[in-house]
């Protein structure tokens, strides 16, 4: 039985990866610009992604959200394409397209038929530099965004004790801000504010552009160089790399809330991110996966199987970024229990878990999902324009991206449970509860 | 005698063209497939559908088909429910059931290399579920948990509540995961019998996309789903005779209220479906595109996101749509949606909409073709509605069919501002 999951194993990292996961190429435009294509021609479709290097992060104090803002007002036209032009052409061509902000990045996808990726290239370069915006444009999209955190944040108790958390675990780093920005700031940015951020970040040398699909490097050549190609680059910006100090407080944080029907705990960890060590941030993984990633994770078995404590439990590490890493945990008790005893429930189980219960049987389990994981995610077009945009945006290389599981594979039960150690030894946390 | 169609389905995007070529297949036992071979991954993906649902639930014992479901790979009779998760996860396996008001549906995906062992386990979780007493209580004690979370948020009450005044008696009002009492209610014994009488052989839809032959889909599909009993117990689905009018308004604690919003719409089945789906994309609908974004969104920031969908089913349908707001503008975004509704049908779309709806339905097909999952799913949707073996080569003429004066007829008799019904949650300045 385990010979036989050992063969496929090998066969699979063999026959499938070793050589690259996603078999991307690579070029970089004169004024900066990296290219990845993605070549995959089962439908006669393209996902474009443009990747900027920079999200809320490099907001000034004061200016929370402004990274957000700028990217609901990227749809509002240029004087080639003005309004909703290119929105417009999308609908037309039957494509769809959304965007999306974080802290280290801001992203454009758009999904249509390879026909049209000429237009589409141009209309995206287009926008990168050419932006014509209105203050009346600027203080109706204010509003929406209001709105916008209204329905993510205000009317959700859950998000603000998230919001709250985030601001304990990382007091110095932009991490700590919220994304979408705080309410109180939103409402006093101004057109100069945008037109400023817009000029100084939205080039060419701050980005990367994922082409996946129907569409093949020689084209794509061609094209980025036709369209973004005559864009200016501009001077490169370093961005702050900020640390945050160690916690010496223990830090409980409580939201009551009348809506809240359901009580539950929360705990975020501070850690290191694959930017440190890829080897090291895939032990911690792998080792989380096993404590608490699902329900085959020790932690369930005991927890909610066993002792019927919590009717779930659950967590994962997220480290994709360019600063450090965080980890998240969160269960559901099944009778209300103050955020202290879950603490110490939670602990425990894991002290004994790393201590007794990490084997390399578990170890294999999860590598081997890995290993699928990285098969479903080649079955579709824009998942890899995802996860290869995201990667080499926070500062990981395409070359580590294509070998990541060569990297997996060398890690062993040691590696893992030295991960879990250090883990369970960090102090860098925050608890939450959300009751009534 | 095994009847094989062929199909080769052309659909033009301007200057390039592909196909989707499907196979209707049938194994011994008389289950229909519809088959498309892809051997670009290592991948098999199987997108199925029971006809059921919730609607089946037993009065009083709402939840029963969820909690069903839920179970499925919570053990089997070879397989405890831990053996059985950590046998899928070995073996790259994916299944998932979704429980709708009318249907149960499910996907099935697993590793070419590891076929046999996946749809062992998969024959084992369609025909042999344990429904140990200790699983089934885990199981009701996560529902709880989860039916407590959507009770502490605006948007999900707001789905809940407007399901419950809107179909009224119908069986549609009821909620899928039950309340904390039905689910109480529910013994092993309603659980055995709503598998029994749902998971039978002419009650399935399947579609199959991926690495995988002729002989084996048959083969296969033929082990998973060939011993489930062949005729099943079910109720015909009703039409909504007495749909809710008006508002309701539930109180909630919060700066912003949710709001959702229907009227009757049509059936899947029926003959002018794509032509209310064209209207719909007009006025809600579509992306960054529709009348309702552009209006109430784009124009006046009254909201992030509002939208509006046709909800269709085999014998009837509604129009559902929802956005929020803060408490002080709920009235007049609700008098600005009704005003779209009153222009929409008064006055219709214009050639030009209607021209830019059809491009876009004709230029997103291929978007289905994209992953083995979404063809799967694009094949079983087809054969559950009862679309007929050369719907993807009607597709286009049926779009291009469509004239400006029977959408807007279709839009004066089906939009209708006084059959509107609002449900508001939370703290809206009346």
């Amino acid at each position: 039985m385990k010979l036989v999951h050992l063969i496929f194993f090998i066969f699979i990292s063999t026959e499938l990866f070793s050589k690259n996961l996603f078999n991307s190429k690579t070029f970089t435009l004169t004024n900066g610009l990296k290219v990845i294509v993605v070549e995959n021609k089962r439908a006669p479709v393209v996902a474009q992604m443009i990747w900027y290097d920079f999200g809320s992060g490099v907001e000034e104090k004061g200016k929370s959200g402004l990274a957000h803002f700028m990217e609901h007002l990227m749809f509002k036209g240029t004087k080639k394409f003005p309004n909703d032009y290119y929105s417009n052409f999308l609908s037309k061509i039957g494509g769809s397209e959304n965007a999306f902000t974080s802290y280290d990045y801001t992203a454009y996808y758009q999904i249509f038929p390879s026909s049209e990726t000429e237009r589409i290239i141009e209309m995206e370069a287009d926008r990168m530099r050419n932006l014509t915006l209105t203050k009346a444009n600027i203080e109706t999209e204010k509003k929406v965004i209001l709105e916008e955190r209204f329905q993510r944040i205000e009317s959700k108790p859950s998000s603000q004790l998230d919001e709250s958390m985030r601001t304990i675990l990382f007091p110095n780093h932009y991490y700590g801000r919220p994304i979408i920005g705080w309410k109180h700031e939103i409402e006093t940015l101004v057109y100069q504010d945008v037109l400023d951020f817009y000029n100084k970040y939205y080039n060419p040398n701050n980005a990367t552009l994922v082409l996946s699909g129907d569409i093949d490097l020689e084209t794509a050549k061609k094209l980025t160089k036709r369209f973004f190609g005559k864009i200016r680059k501009a001077k490169n910006l370093p961005q702050k790399k900020l640390l945050d100090p160690d916690l010496r407080t223990s830090v409980f944080v409580e939201l009551d809330h009348p809506n809240v029907k359901q009580s539950i705990w929360k705990k975020m960890h501070r850690v290191d991110s694959y930017n440190k060590s890829i080897e090291n941030g895939i032990a911690l993984d792998i080792g989380l996966k096993i404590l608490v990633g699902g329900s085959t994770s020790i932690l369930y078995e005991e927890l909610v199987n066993k002792k019927k404590i919590f009717s779930m439990i659950g967590g994962f590490y997220q480290g994709l970024t360019k600063g450090d890493g965080y980890s998240f945990f969160y269960a559901i008790p099944i009778e209300y229990l103050d955020s202290r005893k879950i603490d110490k429930i939670v602990s425990d189980e894991m002290r004994i878990a790393i201590k007794k219960k990490i084997t390399l049987e578990k170890v294999n389990l999860e590598k081997k999902q890995y290993f699928f994981d990285s098969v479903y995610g080649m079955d579709g077009i824009l998942k890899p324009a995802e996860i290869i945009g995201e990667a080499v945006t926070v500062g990981i290389k395409l070359e580590d991206i294509e070998n990541w599981n060569e990297k997996l594979e060398q890690i062993d039960l040691e590696d893992v449970i030295k991960a879990l150690n250090e883990f369970y030894e960090n102090k860098n946390f925050v608890i939450g509860s959300l009751k009534n | 005698m095994k009847i094989i169609v062929i199909f080769f389905i052309l659909f033009s995007l301007s200057s390039s063209i592909s196909a989707l070529e499907f196979k209707e297949l049938k194994t011994e036992d008389g289950i229909k497939i519809w088959w498309v071979k892809d051997e670009s991954l290592p991948i098999i993906s199987i997108s199925f559908s029971f006809n059921g649902g919730s609607y089946l639930d037993e009065k009083g014992k709402e939840g029963t088909a969820y909690l069903m479901s839920a179970l499925l790979d919570e053990g089997t009779k070879n397989f405890s429910s831990n053996e059985y998760k950590i046998a899928m996860k070995s073996n790259g396996m994916n299944l998932s059931f979704a429980t709708a008001i009318d249907k149960i549906g499910g996907n099935f995906q697993i590793i070419s290399t590891q076929k046999n062992k996946g749809f062992e386990l998969f024959y084992e979780a369609v025909n042999f579920p344990t429904f140990s007493y200790e699983e089934i209580e885990k199981v009701k004690k996560q529902i709880v948990s989860s039916i407590k979370i959507e009770n502490s948020d605006v948007s999900s009450v707001a789905d809940i509540k407007f399901d419950e005044f809107f179909f009224g008696s119908h069986g549609f009002s009821r909620r899928i995961k039950g309340s904390i009492e039905s689910i109480e209610r529910i013994s092993r014994k309603d659980l055995v019998a709503y598998h029994k009488n749902v998971f039978t052989k002419d009650n399935i839809v399947i579609g199959v996309a991926g690495n995988i032959s002729e002989k084996e889909v048959k083969q296969y599909i033929s082990m998973v789903f060939g011993n489930l009993p062949s005729v099943g117990n079910q109720r015909k689905l009703s039409t909504f005779n007495s749909l809710k009018m008006g508002e309701e308004v539930f109180e909630m604690d919060t700066p912003q209220t949710t709001v959702v919003f229907g009227q009757p719409g049509i059936s899947r089945t029926e003959k002018n479906y794509f032509v209310a789906r064209i209207a719909n994309y007009i006025l809600g609908g579509g992306g960054f595109q529709s009348r309702l974004y552009k209006e109430i969104r784009e124009k006046r920031g009254l909201v992030y996101s509002i939208y509006s969908y046709l909800d269709s089913y085999k014998m009837d349908g509604v129009i559902v749509g929802g956005f929020q707001t803060r408490n002080h503008s709920v009235m007049d975004t609700i008098e600005m949606v009704k005003g779209e509704w009153s222009k929409i049908s008064s006055s219709g779309v214009t050639s030009r909409e209607l021209q830019d709806a059809k491009t876009y339905y004709k230029g997103s097909f291929s978007r289905n073709l994209t992953s083995s999952l979404s063809i799967a799913n694009l094949l079983k949707i087809v054969q559950y509605y009862n679309l007929g073996n050369d719907y993807f080569v009607r597709r286009d003429k049926i779009i291009d069919d469509i004239t400006l004066e029977q959408i807007n007829n279709l839009i004066s008799n089906l939009i209708d501002r006084d059959k509107l019904f609002f449900m508001i949650v939370g703290k809206p300045e009346l």
